[in-house]
């Protein structure tokens, strides 16, 4: 008796985990949908059963790898007293969280150059962070602890910024360390957010 | 046909092929079609892809390098030279597809990363300078022109890819602005 394809026995979670570490890897391009099999321990028709594509497994991966970051940096944030110092907490993470994360969001970019189906997953994904540092700009407006400048405006520069600074350090560019690229990201806060003054709540928009 | 015309013109259609399909996905003997030369010398010159993208890209930026002399007063040429750096549309933006496409592949290839970290030093220098001779008083050049440089990417790789929250006119007067107000000339800066 021939042994059944064994498809959909291995749930997604553990096959978006695995695609995500070996995407980091070896990019999209050299990964085959056997490598992230073997992976999560299960076959190719295994992966097929819930991906039709590779690029599909890429944009999956990240919102799994992306729901997973949020978890977390909610949790932490939470913890933290004042906004201010969870804004220090964002700009922390980004750099901290390793060359994987910076390598998926360079794979993205270059899928999404010539896939509109990668690059409005792009967008969504862009828009989540911008959305996560907004949300804590109005909070420290809403506390005085911000000057009221427009918090979408900011998120985005500060967002713009932090990439900018990501693909230096991904490229290992001996100029820029993690450290420097906080001092560069939290100056940028307090020149624009005035981080440590006080401010008025009642122009807060 | 001389030995460098011929590896101009695989260089001119390098940076086009490989704009247009990605490194990955582009056809030596497509590129050897179009520059008109066998196959076997695309390859006698560019050993490795990593080789042929290093040397298409800087081919592009040096063929760009006489706009980036920008004129004027340091205002009008800082500005000129933001332009420079953003992907507007033409052999800026195939620059913008080729300079994406070397970040990945320079994670990927560490033999690829004195090329960009070169590229990235000469962009620094030279924004650098411009400010320096500005005279823009007491400002610290170096981590003006970091910030900008930074600025310029995450910004630029947004105007690139079409994204609705960044369009190329708002990503030139965002830089400047960021720009400006490093130098104290907020008040000063230009809207269009």
């Amino acid at each position: 008796m021939s042994p059944r394809p064994t498809t959909g026995h291995v749930r997604r979670p553990a096959i978006l985990q695995a695609a995500a570490e070996v995407i980091a890897e070896r990019g999209v391009i050299g990964t085959r949908i056997a490598d992230v099999a073997e992976r999560a321990g299960t076959s190719a028709p295994g992966v097929l059963y819930w991906f039709d594509t590779k690029d599909e497994l890429l944009t999956e991966a990240l919102s799994f790898a992306d729901d997973r970051f949020y978890a977390e940096l909610h949790g932490e944030l939470a913890q933290l007293d004042g906004a201010p110092a969870r804004l220090r907490r964002i700009v922390e993470v980004w750099p901290a969280e390793g060359d994987d994360e910076a390598v998926l969001w360079m794979e993205l970019w270059v899928r999404a150059l010539r896939d509109p189906e990668v690059n409005a997953a792009r967008e969504r994904l862009d828009g989540r962070w911008r959305a996560a540092i907004a949300d804590i700009v109005r909070e420290g407006q809403a506390t005085g602890e911000f000057a009221a400048v427009d918090a979408d405006e900011f998120a985005l520069t500060l967002g713009a910024l932090m990439d900018g600074f990501a693909i230096q350090l991904a490229l290992r560019d001996p100029a820029v360390t993690p450290d420097r690229v906080r001092e560069h990201c939290m100056a940028l806060a307090a020149e624009r957010l005035g981080l440590g003054e006080a401010h008025d709540t009642k122009s807060v928009r | 046909m001389t030995e460098r015309s011929a590896r101009e013109r695989i260089l001119e259609a390098a940076a086009e092929r490989i704009a247009g399909d990605g490194i990955d996905a582009v056809r030596i003997a497509r590129i050897a079609m179009d520059a008109r030369v066998s196959t076997a010398l695309v390859h006698y010159h560019f050993a490795t892809r990593e080789a042929l993208l290093a040397e298409a890209l800087e081919y592009s930026f040096e063929t760009a390098g006489d706009v980036r002399d920008a004129e004027g007063d340091p205002v009008t040429r800082l500005r000129a030279m933001i332009d420079q750096c953003l992907p507007l549309p033409g052999e800026l933006e195939r620059d913008w597809v080729l300079w994406v496409e070397l970040w990945l592949r320079a994670v990927r290839h560490p033999e690829l990363r004195p090329t960009a970290a070169k590229l990235y030093a000469r962009m620094n220098d030279w924004l650098r300078a411009a400010i320096e001779e500005g005279d823009f008083g007491d400002v610290d050049a170096a981590a003006i022109a970091d910030r900008t440089l930074a600025l310029i990417d995450g910004f630029g790789v947004r105007a690139l890819l079409g994204d609705p929250a960044m369009p190329l006119e708002r990503a030139r007067a965002e830089v400047w602005n960021a720009l400006a107000g490093e130098l104290g000339l907020r008040a000063a800066a230009p809207s269009g």
